[in-house]
């Protein structure tokens, strides 16, 4: 059976089907139980690292930063999207309502983010020129998201297409 | 360590954190860490098509800088 739920919590241009948004303090509380499981985490492994917590775009979001952190990215940021994903699990049995919190460790994240945004108005440039579509290869939601953020930004338009973890955006022109 | 690590992390997302139980068996071939939940929060632990096991997988195996086997054991068939 195809999984509609999950697409509809994270993508960007299915939000508006979810529910109404949390409040601040909300979110607020969403991060410090997400900061309580973190660091537990951290001092049980003897890792160093601080962890920022900020509400952004309707979601908490928090990043562990300094130490020796890059194991806990993990290849393409595998191990990342584990802590990131058990995270909200953990935030989830506190509160009782799901959580849409962003983790970042070591600023993997924020640098995905810029190559993502770069290759989007690369690409973006490209439907424009030639007049055609543009697929680009297969991202998770978080990828994917950024990408149609910034195509819509550039008043262009995007899609995702596909299965996960297959899924991917197409770019159209004008 | 890295018993303590699985312990926290499957406490935090279980409904019954007094019932999770770990332990860690080392033998010829490396590590596994014997995992045990109240009945109720198996499903929890395993979650949708099996991705928070791997979840819990994939973290306790970075951490531990190596491939550990974890071991899901529903308490039911003990009590």
């Amino acid at each position: 059976m195809p999984d509609v739920t999950e697409v509809v919590e994270v993508e960007g241009t299915e939000e508006k089907t979810a529910k109404a948004p949390k409040s601040v303090a909300k979110l607020e509380e969403e991060g410090d139980i997400a900061a309580d499981y973190l660091e537990g985490l951290l001092d049980i492994a003897d890792l160093d690292g601080d962890i920022d917590i900020d509400v952004e775009n309707g979601r908490a979001s928090l990043a562990i930063v300094g130490g020796k952190l890059k194991h806990l990215v993990g290849n393409e940021g595998e191990v990342l999207d584990s802590i990131q994903e058990l995270t909200r699990l953990a935030v989830q049995t506190s509160t009782g309502d799901r959580s849409r919190l962003m983790l970042d460790i070591d600023g993997f994240r924020a640098g995905r983010r810029k190559e993502l945004t770069a290759l989007a108005e690369k690409m973006a440039e490209q439907a424009k020129t030639t007049g055609s579509s543009i697929k680009l290869d297969p991202m998770n939601a978080f990828e994917r998201k950024i990408i149609h953020d910034t195509i819509q930004t550039l008043g262009l338009t995007s899609e995702s297409d596909g299965e996960d973890p297959n899924r991917f955006v197409v770019i159209y022109p004008a | 360590m890295i018993d303590e690590a699985l312990e926290h992390l499957v406490k935090g997302i279980v409904d019954n954190p007094d019932d999770v139980n770990v332990k860690e068996k080392t033998h010829r071939r490396g590590t596994t860490l014997e995992v045990r939940v109240n009945p109720e929060d198996i499903g929890k632990v395993i979650g949708r098509n099996g991705r928070t096991a791997k979840a819990l997988r994939t973290v306790v195996s970075a951490l531990a800088g190596r491939s550990v086997r974890v071991d899901l054991i529903d308490t039911d068939e003990v009590r």
